[in-house]
């Protein structure tokens, strides 16, 4: 265990990967991690506050609809996630700090970071009493890379170029190349466990704290104690009741009239009802989820850099944080690394609201009197309001920008990625090098701006193998750096999730990965 | 028969009245609004009532009387276009469709039940992706959504009138549909027809707020009544004037325009109905 | 009779081609929304590789006319097919929200056409006075209303306020009368605002416009007894429109309840729809549009037939 945190930060082990995570150190730090280092409660909570067995409890999600889905491969929606939590377990879990837990794996050791040993863990079953094993372990990994499935873990999956099982209790993993992310990867989301040969998803049987009682797509899902969880005294609820009201009043109405006790992703304008009422609460899980400006680079007129600049000074990022998210949100600095990240770079100089400056670079622009237009959509949260505010600042400075707000289905493939000036809005992800890879490296299939600086992607590749956390820290603080002058992205504030309970619903804690404790809140809670 | 103001009833009056409140206000509400540019003036969100902002503000500190000023060009202008073509459009085909009987009748009633039949939703995402969207767009898809339902109440109402004797006699005499439709027939149906206007204009003001939030139509930062009661709907909770006055300009103004088509159709249909 | 009879062979057959029409419109329509399901299910993870391995997946690569007459074909036998999103039958999940929204529509119906004929008739009869302008007043005022206002205020008032009604619906466990009466009375009362208006308004306007005709008078001179002139010798002259008025509010009750549906959280058609229309599940889409159609040629039939029935002039035209 001593070599789990040789860092400078120990009590923020592996907030993105397994500290001094060598190829060469064996990774043994998984081994021997009992139920009590399982992902949980700190032991300080439960002494004040002993969970209570027993009661059922109604939750709402923000969205439901016909693609829901409890096919660990194919969620899509953060209700989706919250569904699979109940159901099913992954390998590792994400804890607090972001550092990989182990569930059904008893240890992951690696000697080189290319190949990893898998033990699982012994006497888990499935739901319908069969007993966890390697082959339902590979089948699970194995079936997020059939292109057919179209899992959006895809992309992560395809880096294991071999699953093999090693005997009833292990497995072999072999990634094209060494990755020291993987224990990490194997905690998110869609690494779920199911069993072998699962092609019917109508219902689910998984490993999970609670039994699929009931599931319709659109309308709710209904999960019931595990009698045989394999965490003892785990879950405390008899049951749980989960859907989607998609209309942000209703779910928080929902909640105040008691007939929710959780209501998942709420509106921060709702935040002021639910402490004015008696008997509820606030749950904000601070993280480095955004909605970002996005500028493309390599399109007429957007892709100039003194308007990108310009546009840049003209984000008024208090006004934004007070006005549309009532101070549940953190002043960004146009890079994406948020202040929970212990690769952070907090000496990075504050992009101020700055008309002047805006002034200056949009005259040496050259757009003068052109309106701009600016996509927004309901689908990139909050994004409109954004453009609103943004708009309001770019009149004082002559600067016009035409607003055209698109319909929510179809934002991502018709208009993210393809429109000029739009918004994205980019989930919290575990690690840096996981969200420079995916949304900043010069082939990235998700880089926004079409930015491409061969220094970046060198500097990310060399700190992915950088082993002196010193040097490893310089390098992500220059990409920041480079990120915040150089792309065509405005990051104006890191958004908090925001959700609302029963005061007498206990146990909740914060997972940067999502609101809901990483939308992982239903072993964890119980009624008091 | 040609009654001045001064012949109207009370009720027809204050119908005329507000009408044309809004109408000044449609045209010329942004110069009278006290916040010209309509941005953010103030830190408080859903604010009660104050000297700066007499309406209370909006859910990003908006004024909200400057809001609900340049909404009406918005609202009043494009649901009245729009209601006025769904209704001209529809009666016409209808009394057609109720004169001429036969095949006209049949291809045009089944035509538009197909037409009513089309989800308005799956009608307005198309028009916003193969056109794009504008206000022309707007006013063109709120009055075909409404104009089958237009249709089939005169059509309804018409073929009573169609039956009825003295129809008969016009026809005997050799007048032409066109004569049947405007002379004998419209003058005998124009209460329901105007009532049928009323409501269906309280619709396309309903409608508008649907068609904002699905990117058809008025965009940000401008936005209709409808639109201006939906964005602030979680003000409701804090009582704020900002979500209370927009509903009750679209409350006054359908009241208006349903007290000012009540009057003018009791004046018409009650003197001159057979 | 054979007249009427004729008529109705009439109507069927040519709702059986209004269908195909719409079928036909549904599926132009759908193939002209940019983003297909498969773009849709992958969300923002819609990489080109991983769009086109889920199109064939799919079977999307099949040009779209194939896809729309593979869907008559089994359409013919019966088959609404699988929904492209979450592979299920689109029978079952229509079959799940079909009842649910019958309820509704039957539930508002049953206090909204009583109360709106009654509110319409007693107008027109008291036509210009005090009373006529209250109801008209009040009725528009009510439909003047957004539902999703009416909807939250219902809510903010009697489910988080007095605790009296439950805020929306879960699992619809109807327990017994009395609490289907609960869980039911804020959704039927916000719909119920805004059907009554119509049903009135017309109501009003097309008695009143018969009870000023001449023959009615003559009707009045001869000392015929009110309540009988306006229930025997108007009423019948004017429920073409109001019957008509009646059918389209109920049709609007079956499918164009969304806001309704989604503030109580309500499993019906109109929300399925409007997912299968967001995630481009064409086979649910039309399933579901050949319904609602269906539903609205039957509700105008019933009142063609009904002003047809009432109006014996109607019957030889």
């Amino acid at each position: 265990m001593s070599e789990q945190t040789p860092g400078p930060f120990p009590a923020r082990s592996g907030a993105d990967l397994p500290q001094g995570a060598s190829r060469r150190v064996v990774m043994g730090w998984l081994a021997g991690a009992g139920l009590g280092a399982a992902i949980g409660l700190p032991a300080v909570t439960a002494r004040a506050d002993a969970p209570k067995k027993g009661g059922s409890i109604r939750v709402a999600g923000y969205s439901s609809g016909t693609s829901d889905t409890v096919d660990p491969a194919r969620q899509s929606l953060s209700t989706d996630y919250v569904r699979c939590n109940m159901f099913y377990n992954g390998l590792t879990a994400l804890d607090g700090s972001l550092a990989p837990q182990p569930v059904l794996a008893e240890s992951i050791e690696s000697g080189d970071a290319r190949v990893w040993t898998v033990k699982l863990r012994k006497g888990v079953e499935f739901h319908d009493g069969a007993s966890m094993t390697s082959a339902d372990v590979v089948y699970s990994l194995t079936r997020l890379q059939d292109a057919k499935l179209g899992s959006p873990a895809r992309p992560l999956a395809s880096q294991m170029t071999e699953i093999k099982a090693m005997g009833p209790q292990e497995v072999r993993i072999t990634l094209s190349a060494p990755n020291a992310d993987l224990p990490v990867v194997l905690g998110t989301f869609h690494f779920k466990i199911v069993k072998n040969g699962t092609t019917d998803f109508t219902t689910a049987i998984g490993t999970g704290a609670y039994r699929c009682k009931e599931f319709s797509p659109g309308v709710r899902s209904v999960g019931v104690r595990n009698p045989n969880y394999w965490k003892a005294g785990k879950p405390y609820l008899d049951e749980i009741e989960f859907f989607g009201i998609a209309d942000d009043a209703a779910r928080v109405n929902a909640l105040l009239s008691g007939d929710i006790q959780l209501a998942g992703g709420i509106n921060p304008r709702s935040t002021r009802q639910v402490k004015a009422a008696p008997g509820f609460e606030i749950f904000e899980t601070r993280g480095g989820g955004y909605t970002d400006l996005i500028a493309r680079l390599d399109a007429q007129g957007t892709g100039n850099a003194d308007f990108i600049l310009a546009l840049k000074y003209l984000i008024d990022r208090e006004q934004m944080k007070r006005a549309i998210f009532q101070d549940y949100a953190v002043v960004g600095n146009d890079q994406p690394i948020d202040p929970t990240n212990r690769f952070h770079n907090p000496h990075l100089p504050q992009r101020p609201f700055d008309l002047d400056r805006a002034k200056f670079h949009f005259a040496k622009s050259g757009i003068g009197a052109t309106a701009v237009p600016l996509i927004a959509s309901t689908a990139a949260s909050s994004s409109v309001d954004m453009a609103v505010l943004l708009q309001d600042a770019a009149r004082k400075i002559g600067l016009s920008l035409d607003i055209k707000q698109v319909p929510a289905g179809g934002y991502w493939s018709n208009y993210w990625l393809k429109a000029p000036l739009c918004f994205g809005n980019i989930n919290p992800r575990p690690s840096a090098d996981i969200l420079f890879t995916l949304f900043f490296k010069s082939d990235a299939p998700w880089n926004e701006s079409k930015w491409k600086d061969p220094k970046f992607d060198s500097l990310l590749l060399a700190a992915r193998s950088e082993l002196d956390v010193g040097k490893r820290k310089q390098m992500y603080w220059d990409m920041q750096a480079m990120v915040r002058d150089d792309a065509g992205i405005g990051i104006p504030l890191f958004l908090s999730g925001l959700d609302a309970h029963s005061a007498r619903l206990k146990g909740l804690q914060p997972i940067p990965t999502g609101g809901m404790m990483g939308f992982d809140f239903a072993e964890n809670v119980w009624l008091a | 028969m040609n009654a001045g103001i001064t012949r109207l009833r009370p009720a027809t009056a204050a119908g005329l009245l507000i009408v044309l409140f809004w109408a000044a206000m449609a045209a010329f509400g942004p110069l009278l609004a006290p916040h010209a540019d309509g941005g953010v003036m103030s830190a408080q969100v859903f604010d009660a009532a104050s000297r700066a902002a007499p309406l209370g503000t909006d859910y990003l500190g908006r004024d909200m009387l400057t809001r609900i000023l340049i909404g009406a060009r918005y609202t009043v202008g494009v649901a009245a276009v729009a209601t006025g073509l769904a209704s001209l459009v529809g009666t016409t085909l209808a009394l057609c469709a109720a004169t001429v009987g036969g095949w006209t009748d049949a291809v045009l009633s089944r035509l538009l039940d197909a037409l009513i039949s089309l989800p308005s939703l799956l009608f307005a995402l198309v028009v916003v992706a193969s056109v794009g969207s504008s206000i022309p767009m707007l006013v063109a898809t709120a009055a075909v959504i409404y104009v089958p339902g237009a249709y089939r109440t005169v059509r309804a109402l018409a073929v009573n009138i169609v039956a009825m004797e003295f129809v008969k006699v016009a026809r005997a005499r050799g007048e032409g549909t066109l004569y049947l439709m405007r002379a004998e027939i419209l003058p005998n149906i124009v209460l329901p027809v105007l009532t049928d206007f009323g409501l269906r204009f309280i619709y396309v003001v309903l409608l508008l707020s649907g068609l904002s939030f699905l990117g058809l139509g008025i965009q940000p930062p401008y936005a209709d009544w409808g639109s201006l009661v939906r964005e602030n709907i979680e003000g409701l909770a804090y009582g704020a004037p900002a979500v209370i006055m927009p509903a009750l300009a679209i409350a006054t103004l359908t009241i208006g325009v349903n007290l000012l088509v009540d009057g003018l159709a009791g004046r018409r249909g009650g003197g001159d109905g057979r | 009779m054979s007249p009427l009879a004729r008529l109705l062979a009439a109507r069927l057959a040519s709702g059986v081609l209004t269908l195909l029409i719409v079928s036909l419109l549904v599926f132009l329509a759908t193939e002209m929304l940019p983003g297909d399901v498969a773009q849709a299910v992958l969300g923002q993870s819609a990489t080109p590789d991983a769009v086109a391995a889920l199109r064939a997946a799919m079977h999307l690569d099949q040009p779209g006319w194939l896809r729309y007459l593979l869907w008559l074909r089994g359409l013919l036998t019966l088959d609404l097919g699988r929904s492209l999103v979450n592979g299920l039958p689109v029978a079952s999940l229509i079959g799940s929200r079909l009842p649910n929204s019958l309820l509704l529509a039957g539930l508002t119906a049953l206090v909204a056409v009583p109360v709106a004929l009654l509110l319409g008739i007693t107008a027109a009869v008291w036509r210009g006075t005090a009373y006529d302008r209250v109801v008209g007043v009040l009725t528009v005022s009510a439909v003047s209303v957004p539902e999703f206002l009416v909807a939250t205020l219902a809510v903010l008032v009697f489910a988080v306020r007095l605790h009296w009604l439950p805020a929306m619906f879960y699992g619809l466990d109807l327990r017994s009368p009395g609490h289907m009466l609960l869980v039911f009375a804020m959704p039927v009362a916000t719909l119920s605002f805004v059907v009554v208006a119509q049903i009135a308004r017309m109501t009003r306007a097309a008695l009143t416009n018969v009870l000023d005709s001449s023959y009615i008078e003559m009707a009045v001179l001869k000392g015929v007894r009110p309540l009988r002139l306006v229930l025997r010798h108007a009423l019948p002259n004017a429920l073409g429109p109001i019957v008509n008025a009646v059918a389209l509010s109920v049709s609007f009750l079956l499918g164009g309840v969304i806001i309704v549906e989604t503030i109580f959280n309500y499993p019906g058609l109109a929300k399925l729809m409007v997912d299968g229309v967001s995630t481009r599940d064409m086979p649910l889409v039309q399933a579901c549009a050949m319904i609602f159609c269906a539903a609205y040629l039957l509700l105008v039939l019933l009142a063609d037939l009904l002003a047809i029935l009432a109006n014996p002039r109607l019957r030889h035209p």
